[in-house]
């Protein structure tokens, strides 16, 4: 009786292996599976490739960063150095002066972003819910402001600027942003109004209805909701003021006011200083595509921290955002 | 309530949406339209004392001399309108094809998302200005064009059109490390698009380049037209614009406001013509939501 058994089961076994290598067999002969193969790898190898280009600037900066002199003039070493070369990076930091300009960019980005969240949610909030004369005459020019470059607007305001004794403060990069304006600002109006346009009006209601006056409502019921916008334009913010070289270069002239990418450009200057000072061979310049790259990294490194912790939230924030619904 | 100002319903609303722009409002007087206004008067008189800001009025002059007596102005102007009009399809082109490619049903959507939008970090100032001066983007494309078409396909067709492709690349590159915020734009747009569309196409057994021409693209041109405004504004920042440069070099370096900011005029004269453009094409083409 048992033999049996194990028979029928064995036998059912090799039926369902022969029903599978069928299946198999038929799926490698189809023209489609094929087809539908091919054209995966391809995506495959595309999207890797693509990536490959979006990625390299960064994988450019790290390897370059970390070659020795005698690595940058050798060709054959492109991908990975002979040694890993901290010291580009020690006087990198000093031609930088990272521990002043750090700071400074601290502030105006941290202050900045903290201006845009508040102020254009705000300002998006009053278009978005409430009817009252000259809303959309208004809401256009907020459109239009989004259109319009600095560069028409710039020399009327560093005058203004100057005669209000800004120039060379933080102040013309921050005070504006908790207006709605400053770097984009209207563009933040804009996503956060697109937001609250699809928001239902019942939470707000039933806030009303208990009691909540206005502005209560706004701080504790639409803002703690509309979440994934802030977190967007907290990003988006962030690393614009971070990056931004148009006008930080224009208001800010003083060494101990700039911010981090303001020092780039004069980095071999920033280094011939520094060698003069120390007057030791230690110090004596270098100044080759390594250490730019070193400086250019340590510029961006905060900004692309940050925006690693943040990605994942970010990514899901702007497609559930409703910005483009 | 008594003393106090009795409002009805309807004005206490009123009075509450005009608190909450209230703080725009003041911005947008203070740091829009008084500079604004006065860029006007700028680009049409000569500063007569810089202190008082006090003006004299000469008319057309400076936009006159834009175009006759400044030799560079005009040819950096075409080159900049040429790059813009160039620029935009290209990156929407570009970005949407790579928005596709990730919204399909892959495997790693998460890293291939983060990393198309890295460049962005890069940003447009200094730090990309390094590295175009080291020609990192010729760098990249070399090596990822020699995975997908080879040297000798290319050496096959002839040096011109080797060169030809070559050129083209290195432009491209530039343009895919300022697609980022676009491919964002568009993943969302696509996300949007109810599936249950697609799914009514294939049993009326559509392909998928057929669902793409029906379905993707007309549900996706508002997306399409803000993408193509965000470029034109991104280009205003773009280290390859040449003209902003100049415009700041007369302004702050030759100490010429006026005439900055008459040319500053012209640009924008410019975006304006582009913005409408793209308005009127995307009029004609937009998914028209009475007919469905």
């Amino acid at each position: 009786m048992g033999s049996d058994r194990m028979e029928v089961i064995r036998r059912d076994i090799t039926a369902n292996k022969m029903i599978k290598m069928n299946r198999l067999f038929t799926k490698l002969m189809s023209r489609n599976f094929w087809l539908k193969s091919i054209y995966r790898l391809f995506t495959y190898v595309l999207l890797m490739d693509l990536a490959f280009i979006f990625l390299f600037p960064f994988i450019h900066m790290l390897v370059t960063s970390l070659k020795t002199p005698l690595d940058v003039l050798d060709i054959t070493v492109k991908w990975v150095p002979r040694s890993l070369y901290w010291q580009n990076y020690t006087r990198a930091l000093k031609a930088l002066d990272y521990g002043t300009t750090f700071i400074n960019s601290v502030i105006i980005t941290t202050l900045g972003t903290i201006g845009h969240v508040i102020s254009c949610s705000f300002a998006a909030y009053g278009f978005a819910r409430y009817r009252f004369p000259l809303r959309n005459f208004l809401f256009t020019i907020v459109l239009i402001t989004i259109i319009i470059p600095v560069q028409v607007v710039i020399f009327p305001l560093v005058i203004q600027y100057s005669n209000m004794g800004w120039l060379n403060t933080h102040l013309p990069l921050i005070v504006p942003t908790f207006f709605g304006f400053g770097l984009r600002g209207s563009l933040f109006v804009f996503i956060f109004h697109q937001f609250f346009l699809g928001l239902p009006y019942e939470l707000e209601e039933a806030a009303r209805i208990d009691g909540c006056g206005a502005i209560r409502t706004y701080w504790k019921i639409v803002l703690p909701v509309a979440k994934t916008s802030v977190l967007v334009c907290t990003v988006l913010s962030m690393v614009w003021h971070w990056n931004d070289y148009f006008e930080p270069s224009i208001y800010l002239m003083k060494p101990q006011k700039l911010m981090l990418p303001a020092k780039l450009p004069t980095l071999y200057q920033n280094l011939e200083a520094l060698s003069k000072q120390a007057a030791s061979p230690e110090m004596e310049i270098i100044y080759n595509e390594a250490i730019v790259m070193a400086a250019t990294f340590l510029v961006i490194l905060p900004v692309l921290i940050v925006y690693l912790i943040l990605q994942r939230k970010f990514m899901e924030g702007i497609e559930r955002s409703g910005l483009v619904g | 309530m008594k003393g106090k100002l009795r409002l009805t319903m309807n004005q206490k609303t009123k009075l509450e949406g005009y608190f909450f722009i209230l703080p725009w409002l003041i911005g947008f007087i203070a740091f829009f339209a008084m500079p604004f206004f006065k860029s006007i008067q700028l680009s049409f008189s000569k500063i007569t004392k810089i202190a008082g800001f006090e003006m004299e009025w000469i008319g057309w002059q400076h936009y006159a001399k834009a175009f006759t007596w400044d030799v560079y102005f005009v040819p950096m102007f075409i080159n900049t309108m040429r790059n813009t009009l160039i620029t935009i399809p290209l990156t929407v082109v570009f970005s949407l094809f790579i928005a596709i490619l990730i919204n399909r049903n892959i495997k790693f959507k998460g890293f291939f998302r983060g990393a198309f939008f890295i460049p962005v970090l890069l940003g447009t100032g200094f730090v990309m200005k390094q590295l175009l001066g080291m020609n990192v983007q010729n760098q990249a494309i070399e090596v990822a064009m020699g995975i997908v078409m080879p040297d000798e396909i290319l050496n096959y067709l002839g040096p011109d059109i080797a060169a030809y492709v070559t050129e083209f690349m290195y432009r491209i590159t530039l343009i895919f490390w300022r697609s980022g915020v676009q491919v964002v734009l568009f993943l969302a747009g696509l996300q949007s698009i109810p599936n249950s569309m697609y799914e009514a196409a294939r049993c009326d057994a559509a392909t998928e380049w057929e669902m793409l021409w029906k379905i993707t693209l007309p549900m996706i041109t508002p997306v399409i037209s803000l993408n193509c405004i965000y470029t034109l504004i991104d280009s205003f920042t773009d280290v390859n614009n040449p003209i902003v440069d100049y415009i700041l070099d007369m302004g702050f370096k030759s100490v010429q406001y006026e005439y900055a900011a008459a040319m500053s005029w012209i640009y924008l004269l410019f975006v304006f013509i582009v913005v409408i453009l793209i308005f009127v094409i995307f009029r004609r083409f937009s998914y028209d939501s009475k007919e469905g």
